[in-house]
């Protein structure tokens, strides 16, 4: 059996990793365009910041891949997928295949900034690459801009803010982290930041123009026509599912790769999509959406992986769940955040430097936000994922979750590592 | 394999087990050093939840399919094929706290990397388990019941 | 502020250099001394209401906390002592009886400390107890004037009930509600597996004893709580409690308080009622009454029972022990006044009864005179320290001696002596849940049975030095005793002679 898989981030290595379980003598083969073994990409900004070296990005040396019968292909960028003759093309090379696998990821989104294309410092933030190339530009006189304020632009300015003279950081949006945080969360967070380090903020905006010297930006002027200095312009407005080669393929894709959610197989049952190219269904809302997050792509990773070589696991719901920290504020999200509407109802704690958001639909909890208030936040995740019945709990929720929540049966089940009862 | 499983019903509050946790996870291996001089001071990998009416100690349940290695975005989080140990590489760990956000059980704290129970791996034997005045944690294969 | 016109009696001492603010102590003090302060970073503590029970010291990671006596000087007087001034500032307080915990801590003679053991030197053997065998089991019942057997060697005619112990040693009784159910448990478990037997005092047997109930000694006592038909079916044996050592002439008293879900089950009382065991039992006005009582409960269990009688060592014991065997007692417990207790009057505690040594050599001694003593058992009960304790206790005249506040120890008692608040940081003397479990069954009775062990080890040491090799020859055996220091009439009560002689 020949089994194929694009791309080499979370769900493709959980994809290899997963055959290789229930298949100890298929040849699993994994392409990459980048020229690394597979690492750690949400690491990229601390490997900016210099918090960790490229060597402790890997998520597993040479010898581990070697071991497992697990060929990574560096630097091959799979250019077409043959359905007819399954043959993956990279180049002047053919690959056949038996079963394949996207995991593509996702591709920056470049904002339309005028006279920025083509820059040689003006760069995304997305592969280990480019954010070598920002390391090597940025010093401690460096005056940064960073375009957009989600999770990727937040964590190129912090990054950038321990080896830079200032970072500005523009957003379209009124407040930063959208993605995760509500408004008020937001505003914390934006506080804490703004108190913790050299990031300033530029809320509501946009980068207009770039201006230049030669190949070169040296500032920008905002929509709202201030000019800032600029010797490195970060570009992390977000990112878009990189779905091209299925789409060439003519394989199903919306916003996403379709899929069965049970399987992560496409329209074309040898071909699965699993990680931040496909459509997952938010077991919370039953939307279909593109939930890009590490935990998820490994789960669709196995998913896909396990069914691939025939011995398919059970795949639990998916749903959105996320830490993060930004100079010390931890920051913890899950589930629906932003359902204020019927049928959803929310309770808010906040107090001193800390932030407490509960979403609820019914009896059951689908969502929090949680910023400095992180204690014991899987059981939340927990409450959510098993979709709990919260008039069957004991004491305040908005206390730091704990076992006594639970009834004396449970706390049983739980002490032994029984989940739901 | 072997767990280390807490009795609600004989646990006292005393969390001796988290004294005895952060000693064996400090360089010193001696209680008032680790305390008061090492830097970074070392932390208990385990938590008495409750209080004197009610308490047990949580630490982690070593799950056969981790959701808090599903879960590392780093690799740091692995579970030892062999042991079924589910530990940290602190050097891996950027402390993102992703583990925590799904830990269902709650086993893990914060730090500047994600502390948690190792099972004193290096050790062989659960200083928690040891030092329990009341028996209130065995570690055993059985599911908790008694030896 | 009101003033408290008594100085407390301990200081807590912290080495601040080994404290590591875990907050251990804070936590395990029933009595709230030691806390937190500073919002957390520090802890101190307050010793006013310190009883030394060394609960903090002994859990202490870091072994930085000591006890120490409070000085507190008044001006000398020997006879205004300060107990004396502190206890009545105290009832000039609250108006009421002082209570107090455990046995009398009064500096009364402890005749034990008196006798001195024999050993065997040239003229006969010693033995070595690990090279030969050494007999200590105890079997306690009416034993026959004489047993007719067949040809077969086949007895005619009925045995009356026995109990085989395999040690001299069993446990006292201790009530449910007064002590711990887990406490009981802890004995119950050793008793079983050391082949001996517990007491039940008079709180009922719990459902989660019935396990145990062939090591069960039931008793009747003159509240009648928790007995039934069950109760004195399944037990081992049934004692008749007329009176404890530490409280002769008057009865008990648990409060409603106390008086748990599980207690009020036990008891079959109903839950939070005071739990009033009367001065006397009502039904025993004599001798005659008493017979009556002992017949009726072997009535109700087919004669297959041997009925104890506990009383206190009281001035005229020796007769009343003599009733006792008359009145039908297979057995009879005798309660020495240094005795232990849940609570009681320390006034009672501390002045009426007498010393278990003296009342069981009176009452050995009356019942070979009047050629009796082979009709009953007699156990010793009332404060037995050591195995050499038992050891001149069985010499004396007992078959057997009830320990209790040895095994108590063994699981944590501290003789802090304030049972009675129930507040017991051990959680022996305590009902509550949060300090009862602290007290976990499978840790303590492998305590008690360690100490046990080592305490029959040294009984038979003891036996193999006098060339004794069972002891059914040490029983009432005084040649091998002598007194040090003592009277000739306290020789004589002994009926021992002084050393040297």
């Amino acid at each position: 059996m020949k089994y194929c898989i694009i791309g080499a981030s979370a769900a493709g290595l959980a994809c290899a990793e997963s055959i290789r379980q229930a298949d100890k003598s298929g040849e699993i083969t994994v392409f990459t365009k980048e020229s690394s073994l597979p690492y750690s990409r949400p690491s990229i900004s601390y490997y900016l910041k210099g918090a960790v070296g490229s060597t402790e990005m890997l998520l597993h040396p040479a010898a581990y891949y070697r071991a497992k019968g697990i060929t990574i292909l560096t630097d091959t960028a799979v250019t077409a997928i043959d359905r007819e003759h399954k043959v993956l093309r990279a180049g002047r090379k053919s690959y056949p295949y038996d079963k394949l696998c996207l995991c593509t990821g996702s591709k920056p989104f470049v904002p339309p900034v005028k006279n920025a294309a083509g820059k040689a410092n003006a760069l995304t933030f997305l592969e280990i690459a480019t954010v070598k190339k920002i390391k090597a530009k940025a010093g401690k006189n460096t005056r940064a801009v960073v375009i957009g304020a989600g999770l990727i632009g937040m964590k190129a300015a912090e990054g950038l803010s321990k080896i830079c003279k200032s970072v500005d950081v523009v957003e379209l949006a009124e407040f930063i982290l959208p993605s995760i945080l509500d408004k008020s969360a937001a505003k914390l967070v934006k506080a804490h930041v703004e108190a913790s380090s050299n990031i300033r903020f530029h809320l509501g905006n946009t980068v207009a123009e770039a201006k230049s010297k030669g190949t070169h930006i040296t500032g920008v002027r905002l929509g709202s026509g201030e000019e800032l200095p600029c010797d490195l312009l970060v570009l992390a407005v977000g990112v878009r599912p990189e779905t091209s080669l299925a789409e060439a393929a003519g394989l199903a894709v919306e916003r996403g790769i379709v899929t069965d959610a049970a399987t992560m197989q496409t329209d074309d049952s040898d071909i699965y999509a699993a990680g931040d190219c496909a459509l997952s269904l938010d077991m919370l809302d039953s939307q279909k959406k593109i939930i890009a997050l590490w935990g998820n792509a490994v789960k669709q990773g196995k998913t896909a992986g396990f069914h691939m070589a025939g011995a398919p696991q059970q795949a639990g719901g998916a749903y959105a769940v996320n830490a993060i920290d930004f100079f010390g504020c931890r920051i913890c999200t899950c589930g629906l955040i932003h359902a204020d509407a019927a049928p959803y109802t929310s309770k808010v704690q906040q107090a001193g430097g800390s932030y407490k958001k509960l979403v609820f639909c019914g009896e059951h909890l689908v969502g929090f936000v949680l910023v400095g208030a992180s204690d014991n936040a899987g059981i939340y995740t927990s409450l959510i994922e098993n979709q709990v019945d919260i008039t069957t709990l004991q004491g305040d929720l908005m206390d730091t979750p704990h076992i006594f929540l639970f009834e004396k049966a449970v706390r049983q089940q739980r002490l032994k590592g029984e989940e739901s009862a | 394999m072997k767990r280390v499983y807490a009795k609600e019903e004989l646990c006292l509050n005393c969390r001796l087990c988290e004294v005895y946790c952060k000693t064996a996870h400090s360089h010193s291996k001696d209680i008032v050093t680790a305390y008061k001089k090492e830097e970074p001071a070392p932390s208990a990998r385990l938590r008495v939840s409750g209080d004197n009416h009610l308490s047990v100690a949580i630490n982690c349940r070593h799950c056969e399919n981790p959701k808090c290695v599903e879960a590392c975005i780093t690799g740091a989080m692995t579970k030892d094929k062999a042991t079924g140990i589910v530990y940290v590489n602190e050097s891996k760990c950027i402390g993102c706290m992703s583990c925590l956000a799904v830990c269902p059980f709650g086993c893990i704290q914060t730090g500047s990397f994600a502390v948690k129970c190792d099972l004193c791996r290096e050790t062989g034997e659960p200083a928690c388990v040891k030092n329990c005045p009341n028996r209130a944690l065995v570690y055993t294969a059985l599911g908790g019941e008694q030896e | 502020m009101s003033v408290n016109y008594i100085p407390r009696r301990f200081d807590i001492v912290r080495d601040n250099e080994r404290c590591v603010q875990c907050g251990c102590c804070v936590r395990q003090c029933s009595n709230e001394c030691h806390y937190f302060a500073e919002g957390g970073k520090i802890v101190l503590a307050d010793a006013s209401a310190c009883v030394a029970c060394h609960r903090c010291v002994d859990l202490c990671p870091t072994s930085a906390l000591s006890i120490q006596k409070h000085v507190c000087d008044y001006r000398e007087n020997a006879n205004w002592a300060p107990q004396y001034q502190q206890e009545i500032c105290r009832q000039a307080q609250t108006g009421g009886v002082l209570l107090s915990g455990m046995g009398t801590p009064k500096p009364y003679p402890i005749y034990w400390d008196k006798m001195l053991l024999n050993a065997s030197q040239v003229t006969n053997p010693s033995i070595d107890p690990l090279r030969e065998p050494m007999e200590i089991r105890t079997i306690l019942g009416r034993k026959p004037r004489q047993l007719e057997v067949d040809a077969a060697g086949n007895p005619l005619g009925e045995m009356p009930p026995q109990i085989i112990l395999e040690t001299p040693i069993i446990f006292s009784a201790m009530s449910f509600g007064s002590i711990s159910l887990n406490a009981q448990k802890s004995l119950a478990m050793a008793a079983k597996n050391l082949g001996t037997l517990f007491n039940t005092g008079e709180g009922g047997l719990h459902p989660d004893l019935s396990d145990y109930t062939d090591y069960a000694v039931v008793q009747v006592a003159s509240g009648r709580f928790g007995v039934h038909k069950d109760y004195l079916e399944n037990a081992r044996m049934i004692e008749i409690k007329i009176g404890q050592g530490a409280k002769p002439g008057i009865g008990g008293h648990l409060p409603g308080e106390k008086v748990n879900v599980e207690v009020s089950n036990a008891r079959m009382i109903p839950e939070g009622s005071d739990a009033i065991s009367p001065a006397p039992h009502h039904d025993i006005y004599s001798i005659e009454d008493l017979r009556q009582l002992i017949w009726s409960l072997k009535q109700a269990t087919q004669g297959k029972k041997p009925v104890s009688v506990k009383i206190a060592a009281v001035h005229n014991v020796a007769a009343i022990v003599s009733g006792c065997a008359r009145a039908g007692a297979d057995i009879i417990a005798i309660d020495g006044f240094r005795g232990g207790t849940g609570a009681a009057p320390t006034r009672i505690r501390d002045n009426v009864g007498i010393p278990i040594e003296l009342a069981l050599a009176a009452a050995d001694a009356r019942l070979r005179d009047e050629g009796i003593r082979s009709e009953v058992s007699l156990l010793a009960a009332g404060s037995f320290r050591c195995s050499a304790d038992i050891v001149k206790a069985i010499a004396l005249g007992a078959d057997a001696c009830y320990c209790a506040s040895a095994p108590l120890i063994a699981m944590g008692c501290h003789m802090c002596q304030t049972c009675h608040t129930g507040k017991c940081n051990w959680g022996i003397a305590t009902q509550r849940p949060e300090l009862t479990k602290r007290l976990n069954p499978d840790i303590m009775h492998e305590r008690v049975e360690n100490l046990i062990h080592a305490w029959n080890h040294e009984i038979k040491e003891m036996m193999g030095g006098m060339g004794i090799n069972s002891i059914d020859s040490l029983r009432g055996n005084r040649l091998m005793l002598r007194g040090i220091g003592l009277s000739e009439k306290e020789l004589q009560i002994l009926g021992i002679k002084h050393a040297g002689e």
